[in-house]
C-alpha cells in the first residue's frame, strides 16, 4: 500500500506539473482571442467609417492597435514567451539562410582591380557555387598560377601571400559578424516577436521571423547595409524642459488613451479627487498617473546626464507614445528621442535600457570611418576601440570635436544608440579612441558597428522558406483533426479488443499525450507540423507497450497462475523486449535530432518525449491501476 | 477477442519463399530507381517552388503549357490538395543572363511610368539583382520607395545620405509570379508557401541525409549486439537494410503511379525512414526477445523448431502493436493535409515492410548464419 502511494504521488506529481506547464499556453490561447475579437470590431468600424479605406491602411492601423493593447499588459508577453511556441510552417513566417557574398567582398577590397583579377575572381566565384572550398583559396591559387602576388591588390607589398590570405579570410568573417549584427539590429526594431538570429559555420547566418506577413518588407531587413550616424547629445538641462513638456502632454492624454484592458478606473478617480499631496509622498500608481512619461523613463537624480532609464516591458509603450502626433507637437524640431540598442543593466530580471536625447541632425555618417578595432589599453588595461576616418572625415572630425568638448556624440546605427562616448578634446588626424566599453566583449561590438556603415556585408540569400499564414492555419486544422482521429481509432481498437484493460491503456493515452504537450511547453521547445505527425505516431507506438503487457498476461493466466501473479509477471516479462524496442527507437530520435533540421529536429524531440512519456504511462500508471484492482478484488478483464 | 492464438505454422521452413518476395520486391523496385531514377524534392535537388491559392479553380494543363513556353525550360505544375492550390517548381536557382534584357525593359518601363524622361543607368549586374545610378538623391529614394509599393525588390545600395544607387532583386519566383499574373490577370492569387534552396545547401542535405541513415543503422547494430549476441544485432540490421532498400525501391517505382500523391524525396521522407529504421527495429526485437528467452529454457532444442515457435507466440503482439501503428499512420495519410503526405506514405508502407521482414528475415537470417556455420546459438 506504502509503495502503491508512492507511486500515486508520483503520477498526481507528473500530471500537475504538465498542466502547470500548459496552463500559459491556455492564457495566451484565450487572449489572443479576445484580441483578435476586438480587432475583428475595429477593423469593422474603420471600415464602415471609411469606405474607401485601403486594406494596408487598415492593417497598419490594427497593428498599432494590437501593440498598444500588448504594450498596456506586460503579462501577455510574459504568457506568450512561456507558452507552447508553434514553428513557423504551423503559424507562418520566414526562414531565410544567408550567406556572406566572399567574391563581392574580396572586389570591394582591391586596390586598383585590373582585367585578370576581375578573370581570377569570375573564374572562382563560378567554382566556389559548387564545391566548399573558400573563394579566397580559389582567387589566391588562380592568380598564384598567373604568377601575380596577391600584395599587388591587397595588404602592402612586404607581406607575403599567406599572411593577406589570412587577412582576407578574417575580413570575411568580419563581415558576417556585421551582417548579424544589423540584421538583429533592424530585426529588433522591426519588432517581430520572437525573432532568432543564429550563426552557422563561418560564413551563413539563419534568421528564421515567425509571423511575418510582409515578405517584401521583412527581406528589406536582411540586406547588409546600415545608417551608422554621429549625433550630439543634447545638454541635460534641454532634455530635462523637453521631457517635462511631453510629461504634462500625456499627463492629460492617457486618460483618453487607456483601453479595454485599463482596469484601474476606480483608482483614478481617488488620485484626482486628492491634489493637495506633494510629488515625493505620492504612491507608485498615483505617480504613473500624474507623470506618465517620468514613471516610465526614469531620471537618476544625482546623476550630470539627462539619460532616462526605461524597462523592457515599458518600451513599446513609450515608443507609441513619442509617436503620438501631440507629443511630437512638443518636441523641437532638431531635436529627437532614441533608445539604446542593448540593455544598459539588469534591475529584478528586467532589462533596463537608456532614452536619449539627441540632435535630430547628423554632425557626420559612417562613411568616413576607414575601420575600427577594439583592444586592450596598454595604460589602463580597460577596452577600447580604436576608429581611424579618411581625410575629408578626419578635417570634419576635428571640426566637431573641437566644438563639442565635454559634450557626448551618440554612435546611432539605424536608428538606435550603441555608445555615446564624451569628447575629451579636439581629434585631428581621425584617430580616436572610443573608451567606456564594460568588456572586450562589448567593444568589439562597437568596433563591428563602426564598420558597419562604411563597410556594407555583400550577403545572399542561399536557402529561403516561407509558409504564408493560411497554409498554417489549415495545417493546425489538419494536425489537430489527425490527432483526435488517431487518438478515437486507436482506444476504440484497444477498448474493444482487450475490453476493461484496454479502457485503462486508453485512458493512459490522454496522459501520455498530455506529458508530451507539457514537456514541449517546459522545454521551451517548438511545435511543427512533423511534430504533431510524431504526437500522432506516438499515439499508434504508446499503446505498444500495453499490447506486450497485456499479451503476456494472458499467457501468464493460460499457465494456470492467479490474476495477482500473472499481472505481476506479465509485467515483469514484458520489461526488456519493451526497453529494448524503445532504446532502438530512441537511437534513431536522436541521431535524427542531431541531423536534421527546424522542423525535423521538432519531430525527433516528440517522438524521443512521446517514447519516454508512453513508456511512464504503460509501465507506472497502467501499473498502479492493475495493483489497485488486484487489490481491491475489481475483476480485470483482458478480453 | 484474440488472433493469431495458439498458431503453429513452420514459418522457416518457408523461407525460401519468403526470400522470393523480397528479392523480386527489391529487383521491382531498384530496376525502376535505376531506369527512371529517383525524384528528389527541391530539398536536396536546389531549386524554386511556390504554392499559391487562387480564388477560382484553375485548369492546371493549359497553364502547364503557358508556363513551359515562357522560357525557362522544365517548369512543373501541380495541384497541391485541391484545384485552386497550385504547386510551381522549377530547377532553376536565378534568373538566366539572357531574361535580364527584359527584366531591365520592364523596370525602364515603370521609372518611365513614375518619372517620364527620367535618366537612368544601370550600373551593375550580378546573378540576383541589377543595380541603378541616377542622377541624384532625392530622384534615388523616389524611385526605390516607389517601385517597392509596385511589388518590386529594391534597396538603396547603401543607407549613406549621398547614395545615388538603387538596387532591384530579381528572384526567379517573381518572375514566375509576374508571368502568372499577365496569364490569369482576373483569377488572383495568394502566396502559400515559397521556397528556395540553393545547389550547395542540396548537396550539404543530401550528405548528411545518407550520413543520419548510415549512424543509426551503426548504432542500433551496437546496440543490439551488447544486449544480443552479436548474430541477432546482424540479423537485425540486414533486415533493416531489407527495410530501406524496398521502401526506397517501391517509392520510386509508385511515384507518378498514384494520383494526387507527391512522391518526392525531400526532408521529411528522410525523417519518415529513420523513423522506420528505429520502429521496425522494435518488431524485430519483440521476436528475439523471445528467442533469447526460449534458448535459456529450452537448451537442447532444435534452433530451427526453438525459432519457429517463438515466431508463433509473439505473432499476435508483433501484429497488434503493427496494426496500432498503422492505424494511426493511416489517419495521418487521409486527415494529415498535402505537406505530410509523402511523410506518411512512407511510414506507412514501411510498417508494413519492417513488420514482415522482422517476422520472416531477421530470424531466417539468425538460423542461416547458425546452420553455415554450425555454431550453437545460446545465451
Amino acid at each position: 500500500m506504502k509503495e502503491l502511494r508512492f507511486r500515486l504521488i508520483l503520477i498526481i506529481g507528473a500530471i500537475a506539473l504538465s498542466l502547470y506547464l500548459l496552463y500559459p499556453t491556455y492564457v495566451n490561447y484565450q487572449t489572443t482571442k479576445k484580441i483578435n475579437i476586438i480587432l475583428e470590431k475595429k477593423s469593422a468600424v474603420l471600415k464602415a467609417a471609411d469606405s474607401k479605406i485601403s486594406n494596408d491602411a487598415v492593417e497598419d492601423k490594427l497593428k498599432s492597435i494590437e501593440d498598444s493593447i500588448k504594450a498596456s499588459d506586460p503579462s501577455i508577453a510574459k504568457d506568450k514567451s512561456k507558452s507552447l511556441k508553434l514553428g513557423l510552417d504551423l503559424q507562418g513566417g520566414m526562414r531565410v539562410v544567408l550567406e556572406v557574398n566572399t567574391s563581392k567582398l574580396l572586389e570591394k577590397l582591391a586596390k586598383s582591380p585590373d582585367e585578370s583579377f576581375k578573370d581570377a575572381l569570375a573564374q572562382s566565384e563560378k567554382e566556389a557555387a559548387i564545391s566548399n572550398t573558400s573563394v579566397v583559396d580559389l582567387v589566391a591559387d588562380k592568380l598564384k598560377a598567373k604568377g601575380i602576388r596577391l600584395s599587388r591588390y591587397y595588404g602592402n607589398i612586404r607581406e607575403d601571400d599567406s599572411k593577406i590570405i589570412s587577412d582576407l579570410k578574417k575580413s570575411a568573417e568580419d563581415a558576417v559578424a556585421r551582417a548579424m549584427e544589423i540584421i538583429r539590429n533592424r530585426v529588433d526594431q522591426y519588432g517581430v516577436s520572437e525573432p532568432s538570429i543564429q550563426r552557422e559555420g563561418t560564413r551563413r547566418i539563419i534568421v528564421e521571423l515567425p509571423g511575418v506577413a510582409r515578405e517584401e518588407e521583412a527581406k528589406q531587413l536582411l540586406q547588409g547595409t546600415a545608417l551608422l550616424e554621429f549625433k550630439i547629445v543634447k545638454e541635460p538641462e534641454y532634455t530635462i524642459s523637453v521631457m517635462k513638456k511631453i510629461d504634462d502632454v500625456l499627463a492629460g492624454n492617457v486618460s483618453l488613451d487607456s483601453t479595454e484592458t485599463d482596469t484601474s478606473q476606480t483608482s483614478k478617480t481617488t488620485a484626482e479627487k486628492d491634489t493637495s499631496q506633494n510629488n515625493k509622498q505620492l504612491s507608485a500608481e498615483d505617480f504613473a498617473k500624474k507623470h506618465p512619461f517620468f514613471s516610465v523613463a526614469l531620471l537618476n537624480q544625482k546623476s550630470r546626464t539627462a539619460d532616462a532609464y526605461v524597462r523592457t516591458d515599458d518600451r513599446d509603450k513609450l515608443k507609441l507614445w513619442l509617436a503620438m502626433p501631440e507629443v511630437q507637437k512638443v518636441i523641437p524640431d532638431n531635436c529627437q528621442f532614441i533608445l539604446s540598442a542593448k540593455p544598459f543593466g539588469y534591475q529584478n530580471g528586467q532589462a533596463i535600457y537608456v532614452l536619449y536625447c539627441v540632435n535630430k541632425n547628423p554632425e557626420l555618417t559612417g562613411g568616413v570611418v576607414t575601420n575600427a578595432l577594439a583592444n586592450i589599453s596598454p595604460e589602463t588595461s580597460a577596452p577600447i576601440v580604436n576608429m581611424e576616418m579618411n581625410a575629408e572625415g578626419a578635417t570634419e572630425w576635428a571640426r566637431i570635436t573641437g566644438a563639442n568638448i565635454n559634450k557626448r556624440i551618440a554612435i546611432v546605427l539605424d536608428g538606435v544608440v550603441y555608445s555615446a562616448p564624451k569628447v575629451e578634446g579636439k581629434i585631428p588626424g581621425g584617430h580616436s579612441q572610443i573608451s567606456g566599453s564594460t568588456d572586450l566583449k562589448e567593444a568589439q561590438l562597437l568596433a563591428i558597428v563602426l564598420k558597419a556603415g562604411a563597410l556594407p556585408a555583400p550577403v545572399d540569400i542561399i536557402e529561403e522558406r516561407t509558409i504564408g499564414p493560411s497554409l498554417g492555419q489549415d495545417s493546425i486544422s489538419d494536425g489537430f483533426k489527425s490527432t483526435l482521429i488517431g487518438f478515437i481509432v486507436v482506444s476504440a481498437f484497444m477498448i474493444i479488443y482487450y475490453q476493461r484493460a484496454g479502457t485503462i491503456a486508453a485512458c493512459s493515452l490522454i496522459f501520455t499525450i498530455l506529458f508530451i504537450l507539457g514537456c514541449l511547453a517546459g522545454f521551451n521547445a517548438t511545435l511543427t507540423l512533423p511534430g504533431i505527425a510524431g504526437i500522432i505516431l506516438t499515439i499508434g507506438m504508446a499503446v505498444d507497450a500495453n499490447v506486450l503487457i497485456y499479451e503476456r498476461i494472458r499467457e501468464e493466466m493460460e499457465t494456470g497462475k492467479t490474476i495477482k501473479a500473472s499481472v505481476d509477471s506479465g509485467f515483469s516479462k514484458a520489461y526488456s523486449a519493451i526497453i529494448d524496442s524503445n532504446i532502438t527507437t530512441f537511437i534513431t530520435g536522436i541521431i535524427l535530432y542531431q541531423f536534421g533540421t527546424g522542423p525535423v529536429q521538432s519531430f525527433a524531440l516528440t517522438l524521443m518525449i512521446g517514447l519516454g512519456a508512453s513508456l511512464f504511462s504503460a509501465l507506472v500508471i497502467a501499473k498502479v491501476v492493475f495493483d489497485y484492482m488486484v487489490q481491491k478484488g475489481i475483476k480485470i478483464s483482458i478480453g | 477477442m484474440r488472433i493469431f492464438e495458439h498458431i503453429h505454422i513452420d514459418w522457416l521452413g518457408k523461407r525460401k519463399l519468403f526470400y522470393t518476395i523480397s528479392i523480386s520486391l527489391f529487383l521491382i523496385g531498384w530496376t525502376t530507381v535505376f531506369v527512371r531514377g529517383l525524384k528528389f524534392g527541391i530539398d536536396f535537388k536546389g531549386g524554386t517552388e511556390i504554392v499559391l491559392e487562387f480564388q477560382k479553380p484553375v485548369d492546371v494543363s493549359s497553364l502547364r503549357n503557358y508556363m513551359g513556353n515562357i522560357g525557362l525550360g522544365n517548369v512543373e505544375l501541380k495541384t497541391f490538395g485541391g484545384s485552386n492550390r497550385v504547386l510551381v517548381r522549377t530547377e532553376l536557382q536565378e534568373l538566366p543572363r539572357s531574361f535580364f534584357p527584359k527584366v531591365i525593359d520592364n523596370i525602364n518601363t515603370s521609372i518611365n511610368k513614375i518619372t517620364p524622361g527620367l535618366q537612368s543607368k544601370v550600373a551593375d549586374t550580378t546573378a540576383t539583382s541589377v543595380t541603378y545610378q541616377f542622377a541624384n538623391t532625392d530622384t534615388t529614394n523616389l524611385i526605390v520607395s516607389a517601385l517597392f509599393s509596385e511589388g518590386y525588390q529594391t534597396g538603396k545600395v547603401s543607407e549613406e545620405p549621398n547614395n545615388t544607387q538603387m538596387i532591384v532583386r530579381v528572384g526567379i519566383a517573381d518572375w514566375l509570379k509576374e508571368n502568372l499574373k499577365s496569364k490569369l490577370g482576373d483569377n488572383s492569387f495568394s502566396v502559400l508557401k515559397e521556397d528556395h534552396v540553393g545547389p550547395k545547401v542540396g548537396n550539404e542535405l543530401k550528405t548528411n541525409a545518407v550520413l543520419a541513415i548510415f549512424i543509426s543503422l551503426i548504432g542500433i547494430l551496437t546496440y543490439l549486439a551488447f544486449r544480443f549476441r552479436f548474430i541477432f544485432a546482424l540479423g537485425a540490421v540486414v533486415a533493416l537494410f531489407h527495410d530501406v532498400l524496398i521502401t526506397i525501391g517501391l517509392y520510386a517505382a509508385l511515384y507518378g503511379i498514384i494520383p494526387g500523391l507527391n512522391l518526392e524525396i525531400d526532408l521529411t521522407v528522410v525523417a519518415a525512414f529513420l523513423t522506420l529504421i528505429g520502429y521496425s527495429v522494435a518488431d524485430t526485437v519483440i521476436v528475439f526477445d523471445r528467442v533469447r528467452e526460449n534458448l535459456k529454457i529450452h537448451k537442447t532444442m532444435d534452433l530451427e523448431e526453438l525459432i519457429n515457435q517463438s515466431v508463433n507466440r509473439t505473432m499476435s503482439r508483433t501484429i497488434l502493436t503493427a496494426g496500432t501503428v498503422l492505424m494511426a499512420i493511416t489517419v495521418l495519410l487521409i486527415f494529415g493535409g498535402e505537406v505530410l503526405r509523402a511523410f506518411s506514405f512512407t511510414l506507412f508502407f514501411g510498417t508494413i515492410t519492417g513488420t514482415y521482414s522482422s517476422i520472416f528475415v531477421a530470424s531466417a537470417l539468425v538460423l542461416e548464419y547458425a546452420n553455415r556455420t554450425h555454431k550453437k546459438v545460446q545465451f
